[in-house]
């Protein structure tokens, strides 16, 4: 089975959370108004194959697996499986693997890009207490940017219940909207804070490695990009009331668009990829 | 040794015929005493609501034998003559008796199904009977038993799922739009039993501050004064909208008071917190228009009565659930039984108590 790895394994549990994805949608539409044990127990096969292709990674390479950008994507998503399944075992929070699994399903989409994954250097890629640090930062920005779009997802669901399909807004098992916001807002300004940290890192990792405080590098634009975005974000809520569905749908659409072109501009980074 | 029940509920007498039968709470320790001494039965308890009067017994007589004599002294007990009632009591003896404790105490027999009332009912005619020690094994195990099929019930089916009146709707429709009702202001307009039961609903759910705006200050003041809020003049409900987050809605307005181009300048000045508006006014006090406004929801009677009547058919979809649960328990603490039986000594002893 060698020609059988560790990515394999992973292909498989992205697959199966693509189908716990794609299975959620049917439970979107239905409201939430039952928990459900076969979205549970997708994710719970997904969590296994999951596991298995960290596990596999570890023992191939002999230590923890957060050596680049795929491990350190498959951690971060082996960890919110692991929380869900976690808060799954009480069957009125069973009904979060609806949002879980789309998340999950796009980390493992975008893990599994190319280039994200290099073959072993003799170095890892993030050696180095700084390097570690700000990879470490920016991938907890990004994660709890995720989280915060999850929350966005879940208060667009339940306003739009409330508005247009009233029995099933009663019926759903989703929290009010005004919690959801509450979460989604303080999410956002944790990303914030991680993110500002993580870029905050930036020159000094580009001073030792170029001499220079600052490279002009198309991660690094795109990153600066980001930050000001979801910047703006916060400051057009605190500034100007910005607040319910158009904030909600702002800090959705944000997190498609980041994970839709993190991995692009990370492959046109010179500074990442020397 | 059978579990026997015999009596008269809602289903099958009217409440002039109940009330004949009713047991004062003060006079059951004695009515199960001379239950007891009058050998009928070796154990009893005695559940008397304002829709039910049943004796639940364990006797060592035969059911027919039993049930007449249970009738004579529920005639006797009550001072009330059989005669207009012979087809509104019901008797049932095992398993039929069990299966209808189990029901009872799930609400699945109640006017309106699901209900919990009646468990705490239940427990409380069964610690009366329990503590003047007119209880023994065969009624503990059945009743400790009804109160843990009535838990598994709860957690397991939607039986009790939801609220089945229009005001209880407005409240949970109120839950889920704010995270907290305890520091939500509520604006009541024009006065009516309807508002006045969300009202009391939301205040029972946390609500401190009420704003009461009617045409009659006098009565607004009054309706104010109970809930502990204040009123104010109809004309000024415009002023309130800036501090309130639920309006109740009631007049006798010929057309709509509040429409899109009211409110719009109004959520301004709330700087877009949600509001919700519910409408139980006929004709309509809202323009239904204003749900479209961002952060503004609007429920009227028709909703309300809607999620009323779906939760009533959520329950009603759930009773086959729960009767299977019920028909399981049953067996098993029947089986539990029989078990004990056949363990029992030649000498007919049993082991257990």
């Amino acid at each position: 089975m060698a020609w059988f790895t560790d990515r394999h394994f992973f292909l498989l549990a992205v697959i199966a959370y693509g189908l716990s994805s794609t299975y959620s949608v049917f439970l979107w539409r239905k409201g939430f108004r039952k928990d459900d044990r076969a979205n549970y127990f997708l994710i719970l096969t997904a969590f296994g194959l999951h596991t298995t292709a960290m596990v596999e990674r570890g023992f191939s390479i002999s230590a923890c697996p957060v050596h680049n950008l795929f491990e350190a994507t498959l951690f971060i998503a082996w960890t919110i499986a692991a929380a869900y399944l976690v808060v799954g075992l009480f069957h009125r929070l069973r009904f979060l693997g609806v949002f879980a699994s789309h998340l999950l399903f796009f980390m493992g989409v975008f893990a599994l890009m190319p280039a994200l994954d290099p073959p072993r250097a003799a170095t890892p890629d993030f050696s180095g207490t700084l390097i570690s640090l700000h990879a470490a930062l920016i991938l907890l920005g990004i994660g709890a940017f995720g989280l915060s779009a999850v929350a966005a997802l879940m208060f667009l669901t339940e306003e739009h219940d409330l508005k247009v399909h009233k029995l099933r807004a009663v019926f759903s098992l989703l929290p009010p909207i005004q919690r959801l916001e509450w979460v989604m807002n303080r999410l956002l300004v944790c990303g914030v804070f991680l993110f500002t940290a993580g870029l905050a890192i930036s020159p000094f990792l580009i001073r030792e490695k170029y001499g220079v405080w600052f490279k002009n590098d198309p991660l690094l634009d795109y990153s600066i990009f980001i930050w000001l975005f979801y910047f703006g974000l916060l400051i057009s809520r605190w500034k100007f009331g910005q607040s319910g569905r158009r904030f909600a749908w702002s800090t959705a659409a944000s997190f498609f668009f980041v994970m839709l072109t993190f991995w692009g501009f990370l492959l046109l980074s010179q500074v990442h990829h020397p | 040794m059978n579990v026997v029940v015999i009596g008269l509920s809602h289903h099958t007498s009217p409440v002039e015929l109940r009330e004949r039968f009713a047991f004062a709470e003060s006079k059951i320790p004695a009515a199960l005493a001379q239950l007891r001494e009058s050998g009928v039965a070796t154990e009893g308890v005695i559940l008397s609501t304002c829709n039910r009067v049943e004796i639940y017994a364990a006797t060592a007589l035969a059911p027919a034998k039993a049930f007449s004599e249970l009738k004579e002294f529920l005639a006797r007990a009550c001072g009330a003559a059989l005669a207009p009632a012979p087809e509104a009591i019901y008797t049932l003896a095992e398993p039929q008796s069990l299966r209808h404790l189990f029901k009872v105490a799930c609400g699945l027999d109640s006017m309106v199904l699901g209900e919990t009332e009646i468990l705490g009912q239940l427990k409380d005619a069964y610690t009366v009977a329990h503590s003047h020690k007119h209880t023994g094994a065969r009624l503990n195990k059945a009743f400790q038993r009804a109160f843990h099929v009535a838990k598994h019930v709860r957690t397991h089916t939607q039986i009790q799922r939801g609220s089945v009146s229009t005001a209880s709707v407005a409240v949970e429709l109120a839950e889920k739009i704010f995270s907290s009702l305890a520091d939500r202001t509520v604006l009541v307009m024009g006065s009516g039993e309807m508002s006045e039961k969300v009202a009391r609903g939301l205040v029972s759910r946390g609500v401190k501050k009420i704003v009461v705006a009617g045409r009659s200050l006098e009565r607004a003041e009054l309706l104010a004064e109970e809930f502990g809020g204040r009123a104010v003049r109809f004309e000024d409900w415009a002023g309130e909208f800036r501090n309130i987050d639920i309006a109740i809605s009631s007049t006798s307005a010929p057309g709509y008071i509040l429409d899109r181009a009211k409110l719009e300048p109004l959520m301004k000045l709330r700087k877009h917190r949600p509001l919700l508006l519910i409408d139980i006014a006929v004709p309509r006090d809202i323009d239904p228009a204003v749900n479209f406004l961002e952060n503004v929801y609007l429920y009227n009677i028709d909703d309300l009565h809607a999620i009323a009547d779906d939760y009533l058919k959520q329950r009603k979809e759930e009773i086959r659930v729960c009767e299977g649960i019920i028909d399981e328990k049953v067996n098993q603490l029947r089986n539990a039984e029989r078990g004990m039986r056949i363990e029992s000594t030649p000498q007919g002893e049993t082991r257990h108590a």
